[in-house]
């Protein structure tokens, strides 16, 4: 087939014929291009033309084989995201995504009743409770007279 | 749209990173299989693969829900490409001495082997096959190459590459038989 035969399939026709290829064309009209097809040597041409373009460029297509993008794809880019906006998107946080709330609590009030324990145990420390401590005596101090 | 797709644009829309990398382990394959027919070129790809994701992410509110996100997705991704073919041509008219020397050392590279389909080796033959379409689909010019991409690579529907491409049905269904007429041409070019 030509080059000039190629480029002289009229518009409408390959319109049609491409519905009809690709199976979207409702009963009637399909049996209306089927007759189209039989009768009329434009038609008969244009859709032996179309019917051989597309079968050789699909079957080389089947073969071809689906690029896939590297592993690191989505680091790669939610990395470029934080960069261009300054760590204001996807930023690398100390904790990760989700900061540990509940844990940073129960570290809290173990340090602080490590604390309370040492300070109430502790003879000097001011949780010390002194039973032998009298009420009245509490401010007083012994001055050297003159 | 399902209630799926819903939920992930409303967490995209909060800027929410777990859906942001959900999105790209859904597309990521697709979206470079097209970047990489369209440019021809892995590292290209790559890059232009990563733009599209990042306009994604940029641009998610303005994202109607008119179309389907694929399409949407697909538009973005064919735009992009269409943007760096042209940038790469420009750059190629400025530096094409330079260029054309690295082109030749990597195509050097590349062609160790004779290509010819003649060969008994099936595997062989599949790969040079991919090579030679691979060489022609980047021959053709961009739109063109862009409606066969979606069509016969990425099997989508005339519809959905109107929609894409913002281009009428009838001229879509004729590039992709001009595209498929020239593609034919040089395959069986080579095979005889």
């Amino acid at each position: 087939m030509t080059e000039a035969a190629e480029a002289e399939i009229d518009e409408e026709i390959l319109v049609t014929l491409s519905d009809y290829l690709d199976n979207v064309l409702p009963p009637d009209q399909r049996a209306d291009v089927e007759a189209k097809i039989k009768n009329d040597e434009a038609w008969k041409s244009a859709h032996a033309q179309m019917v051989d373009a597309g079968s050789v460029v699909t079957a080389g297509t089947s073969t071809l084989q689906k690029a896939r993008a590297p592993v690191s794809f989505a680091d790669d880019v939610t990395g470029t995201i934080a960069k261009r906006s300054a760590g204001r998107f996807f930023g690398r946080r100390t904790f990760g995504d989700r900061v540990p709330f509940v844990a940073i609590l129960v570290v809290a009030l173990i340090g602080l009743g490590i604390i309370a324990y040492i300070m109430w145990s502790s003879p000097t420390g001011s949780l010390k409770v002194d039973k032998e401590h009298k009420p009245g005596q509490q401010g007083s101090a012994i001055v050297d007279k003159p | 749209m399902s209630e799926l797709e819903r939920s992930l644009l409303r967490r995209l829309r909060d800027r929410d990173e777990r859906a942001f990398r959900e999105l790209i382990d859904d597309h990521r394959d697709r979206v470079f299989n097209i970047t990489y027919r369209m440019l021809g070129n892995r590292a290209e790809a790559e890059d232009v693969a990563q733009e599209v994701f990042i306009t994604v992410f940029k641009t998610i509110d303005s994202f109607r829900e008119e179309s389907k996100f694929s399409t949407w997705l697909y538009r973005v991704t064919v735009n992009h490409c269409k943007n760096r073919i042209k940038y790469l041509a420009r750059r190629h008219d400025r530096d094409r001495d330079e260029l054309d020397e690295t082109s030749q050392a990597q195509n050097g590279a590349v062609n160790g082997m004779p290509v010819r389909v003649a060969n008994p080796d099936k595997a062989l033959a599949s790969a040079q096959m991919e090579k030679l379409l691979g060489e022609a689909i980047a021959a053709l010019d961009e739109d063109q190459r862009a409606v066969v991409i979606l069509r016969d690579v990425e099997d989508l529907s005339i519809e959905e590459i109107c929609e894409i491409t913002g281009l009428p049905d009838g001229t879509v269904k004729s590039r992709l038989h001009r595209a498929r007429l020239v593609l034919r041409k040089k395959m069986q070019r080579h095979v005889e």
